[in-house]
């Protein structure tokens, strides 16, 4: 009796969470798939034959170049991050906390202008080669970036968070007892770091390392200013899309997407295949102080360097949104400022409609999100059902897809009215671009909710149950307070990117929601680059003083769900 | 700390409310079309890739005439073409203008426009409208060669296309990656159209361009930073088209100068269109003749310096009445037919590969 009403809740609480996956998830891309099916009216897989056999290889060109750019970008973010993490959890020094704060900084910076920073800061006419060119009197600039080195750059400042933040918890965990024991053993320092700590971080590492891979497959923004000629797949249906061949665009996308979801698969089988979870809990890393006071100055030194090296990109759209447009056009460096970027802007009537745009989807997306993925995630955690490694697979497999193909299979899905839609055409309309940024922030909150639940010992939920309390009441007053930090966390970091969101935006903005990001693109496009700084700031204004007051006011640390 | 976080709760959701009701609000009071004879809807809305300046600018001036909200979404002319199409079955758009006319006769064939005859009709001339009146032209636009006249002399400069080619210029051209772009398209097709119209085949086009790209240095992924980089000096040429190169110079200090190539150009015709069972058509209408009275295009020439296709335009600014421009002949069919392949196979076998990797 008390087991068949636990089943129907089961049943009624997965209802709507499978109807939600199967129309948002599975279906845009089933439809996608059946369009690449499509060739001259006909069903077959000859789209696929041509992107395997087309005499010139472009699109083999542009899968090899993606696969490429992605592992040199996990190679780097990982000599960057892994470091780093080992450093700010091993060793105190003077500023340690501030610039392990500094450290997530990239996730502040918005894509678009952050790529053009890029390029005012290290291209060739850039202001840092320049200036040590003038400063040494060299004859040429002494480096610069573009193309592929460009893409690499930001791909590394951009993506190495991951690595640090992963691997920074992994070390947390870590019982310091092991290795002590082993010098105990009379272990050198280095078989220590090889034999023990370094197995016990590869989990981590690899989980990382795949995230970055996966990140860097879809990432947009960078090859779409940087890349010029260069092909890499995303852009590739971007203009398949552009040029109005539907179906090659379909057909890319599915070969992208299958790699995608092979390296989430082998991901999953990956960390279930091994349990390096450590008995025991709580005992957490201790630093040790540095104390010979040349390595700690050293430290230190390099420490603000680094912050200011992560910091030069956000100075960068500060100085470019006060420099007005037309003075800094052929000079090496500015040498007006002033705030007549910002006076323009506010001058303008319809300054305000991106900006409520961009925090009204964002709202929307993430409060869906919300609800939907503390739903889920209890259904995953602590409920039994048949299929439920199928339901775990639906829901993790918007992070795999890239966000021009979920841009895609939106277009192709719900350019003509579904049952899902409730007989509506959703392109076009305002509602296209929250269900877009939702469908891509599902795994996110899930992930993070996940990770609360599966501390949460079960029977505090009985007992409250016992006690009579119905399962509405106890969800409600019991379990939902104790996961809320965790789940905030998540939410908070949904939210952050959706303000910044623009691969799916520049596919499926109407006139109704325009984001900032697209706002920001138009104004490149009109060659108004301090306006489009000055929007970036707003952009950046606006995603600290979320973090800030979250962290201040609810001790809520966005950053944490990266792991 | 627990009521704390009921409170934030319960805030977060009826800020989240209150911004949903207004959005469904401005939703609904927005999309009720009226259907009485004669008298326009209370709204329209614009795909174009004219830019802020001149958007804003029109937006004002029918808003005071008609009383009636323009909206207006500001994008490249082939994103415009593939907006159009993807909202076939659900348009948003009422007025699609500004686009080369290739693009216009591509959105025609593919049954995206509705065909429409302004009333200015007879100071058109043959050739600066579509024969069934689904698009008609309201500016000129010739393509030319770009020069930054901090590094170049005018003497120095490339009078001619075929100067271009000229071994002295190698890694000195930056040309905007031309598949996604309207002007670019034109002016390689061109390049290619050339030698095709005699001889039907596109070999010798394909020759020029593989040369072309020899003394190329880089493909700039957008506008923007083709203009950055030949305005910097990393590279000191380029070709684009000429109210751009104007504006930029003119407005926005670029040191820029151009020059029209001696042996003909190809000048495009900007057009206008009504879009496709439009939402608003009878203030699409109105605007499509708002934008190209006499009085319009004479705004658009001495501000945004468009030469106007009319030739009922009195007192023309003189950088348009002393620029002999030698127009290409050019049959836009053939162009329209064949650059898409020519396109591809520039970009598939021509654009050497390594060309933006090179340091």
């Amino acid at each position: 009796m008390m087991k068949n009403r636990d089943n129907r809740l089961t049943l009624l609480l997965l209802i709507p969470v499978i109807l939600v996956l199967i129309a948002y998830v599975l279906y845009p891309s089933l439809r996608t798939f059946f369009e690449s099916l499509q060739k001259d009216g006909s069903i077959t897989f000859g789209n696929y034959q041509d992107f395997f056999t087309q005499a010139s290889k472009t699109n083999l060109e542009a899968l090899w170049n993606s696969v490429y750019i992605s592992l040199l970008s996990v190679l780097a973010s990982a000599l960057i991050g892994i470091p780093l993490a080992f450093v700010f959890n091993r060793y105190d020094f003077p500023g340690r906390s501030f610039f392990s704060t500094a450290a997530i900084m990239p996730i502040v910076l918005p894509s678009l202008v952050g790529v053009m920073a890029f390029m005012f800061l290290y291209g060739e006419t850039g202001l840092v080669p320049n200036a040590i060119k003038d400063l040494f009197g060299l004859e040429k600039v002494p480096f610069k970036i573009g193309g592929i080195s460009g893409i690499l750059v930001v791909h590394a400042y951009t993506m190495y968070v991951y690595f640090y933040m992963t691997v920074s918890s992994a070390i947390h965990k870590i019982d310091p007892s092991l290795e002590e024991a082993a010098y105990n053993l009379g272990a050198s320092k280095s078989k220590v770091f090889w034999k023990v700590t370094f197995p016990l971080l590869t989990p981590a590492i690899v989980a990382a390392s795949l995230l970055v891979f996966m990140i860097s497959m879809a990432s947009f923004s960078a090859p779409f200013l940087l890349a010029g000629g260069f092909r890499v797949l995303s852009l590739q249906i971007y203009f398949s899309k552009i040029n109005g061949d539907m179906e090659i665009a379909a057909t890319q996308s599915v070969i992208l997407s299958i790699v995608s979801i092979s390296f989430l698969l082998f991901m999953r089988w990956y960390q279930n295949r091994k349990d390096y979870r450590m008995a025991s809990k709580g005992i957490g890393a201790h630093r040790s102080e540095v104390k010979n006071p040349f390595i700690k100055w050293t430290m230190v030194m390099i420490g603000m360097v680094g912050v200011i090296i992560l910091l030069l990109p956000h100075f960068t759209i500060l100085l470019l949104s006060l420099v007005p447009d037309g003075t800094w056009t052929w000079q090496t460096y500015p040498t007006i400022f002033n705030f007549e970027n910002y006076r323009l802007l506010f001058e303008d009537p319809n300054i305000l409609k991106p900006l409520k745009n961009s925090l009204l989807l964002s709202v929307i997306a993430t409060a869906g999100n919300l609800v939907f993925g503390v739903l889920t995630s209890y259904l995953l955690v602590k409920r039994k059902f048949v299929g439920k490694s199928l339901v775990d697979i639906l829901v993790m497999i918007p992070w795999a897809l890239p966000a021009t193909v979920i841009g895609m299979n939106l277009v192709f899905a719900f350019n003509e009215p579904s049952i899902f839609t409730f007989g509506n055409i959703l392109v076009g309309t305002f509602w296209i671009l929250p269900l877009a940024y939702f469908i891509r922030h599902i795994p996110l909150i899930v992930r993070s909710t996940n990770a609360v639940l599966e501390q949460l010992d079960d029977s505090i939920e009985e007992a409250s149950r016992s006690l009579g309390a119905k399962w509405f009441y106890t969800f409600r007053k019991v379990i939902l307070p104790i996961i809320m930090p965790g789940v905030l966390s998540g939410t908070l970091l949904a939210f952050v990117e959706s303000v910044g969101e623009f691969p799916t935006s520049v596919l499926l903005y109407t006139i109704s929601n325009r984001p900032i990001s697209i706002e920001i693109m138009n104004q490149l496009r009109m060659a108004n680059m301090g306006q489009a700084a000055a929007y970036g700031m707003i952009q950046i204004v606006i995603i600290a003083v979320v973090l800030f007051i979250s962290n201040k006011f609810f001790g809520v640390k966005a950053e944490q769900s990266l792991s | 700390m627990k009521t704390k976080k009921k409170v934030s709760v319960v805030t977060a959701l009826t800020l989240s409310a209150a911004l949903l009701l207004s959005a469904c609000n401005s939703e609904s009071s927005s999309s009720k079309p009226e259907e009485k004879e004669g008298k326009l809807e209370e709204k329209i809305v614009i795909y174009s890739p004219h830019g802020k300046d001149i958007l804003s600018k029109f937006e004002q001036q029918f808003e005071q005439k008609y009383n009636i909200d323009v909206e207006w979404l500001d994008m490249g002319s082939q994103e415009v073409l593939d907006r159009v199409r993807s909202e076939k079955n659900n348009p948003q758009a009422d007025v699609w203008w500004g686009a080369p006319s290739t693009s216009f006769d591509q959105a025609k064939d593919e049954g995206l426009l509705k065909p429409y005859e302004p009333k200015y009709a007879a100071a058109l001339d043959e050739g600066f409208h579509d024969p069934d009146w689904h698009w008609s032209g309201t500016s000129q636009t010739p393509e030319v060669i770009m020069y930054n006249s901090k590094k170049v002399t005018k003497e120095e400069a490339p009078k001619d296309w075929d100067e271009l080619l000229d071994p002295k210029w190698k890694d000195k051209i930056i040309i905007r990656y031309p598949l996604a772009s309207g002007t670019m398209r034109t002016i390689f097709s061109a390049m290619i159209y050339r030698d095709f119209k005699n001889s039907n085949e596109p070999a010798k086009g394909y020759e020029w361009l593989e040369k072309l790209d020899a003394n190329t240095k880089e493909y700039s992924a957008n506008p923007e930073m083709m203009y950055s980089k030949v305005a910097k000096g990393e590279g000191v040429l380029s070709v684009w088209a000429m109210p751009d190169v104007v504006m930029l110079k003119e407005n926005k200090n670029y040191p820029f100068e151009f020059i029209i190539p001696e042996s003909g150009t190809p000048v495009l015709t900007e057009g206008i269109a009504v879009v496709k069972d439009a939402p608003h058509p009878k203030a699409a209408e109105a605007f499509y003749e708002f934008v190209n009275t006499p009085e319009a295009a004479k705004i658009l020439a001495e501000e945004f310096y468009r030469i106007p296709t009319r030739n009922d335009v009195k007192d023309l600014p003189k950088w348009i009445t002393d620029t002999e421009i030698k127009s290409m002949d050019i049959d836009w069919q053939v162009f329209q037919k064949e650059s898409d392949k020519w396109m591809q196979h520039w970009d598939e076998n021509i654009k050497s590969g390594d060309k933006e990797i090179k340091e």
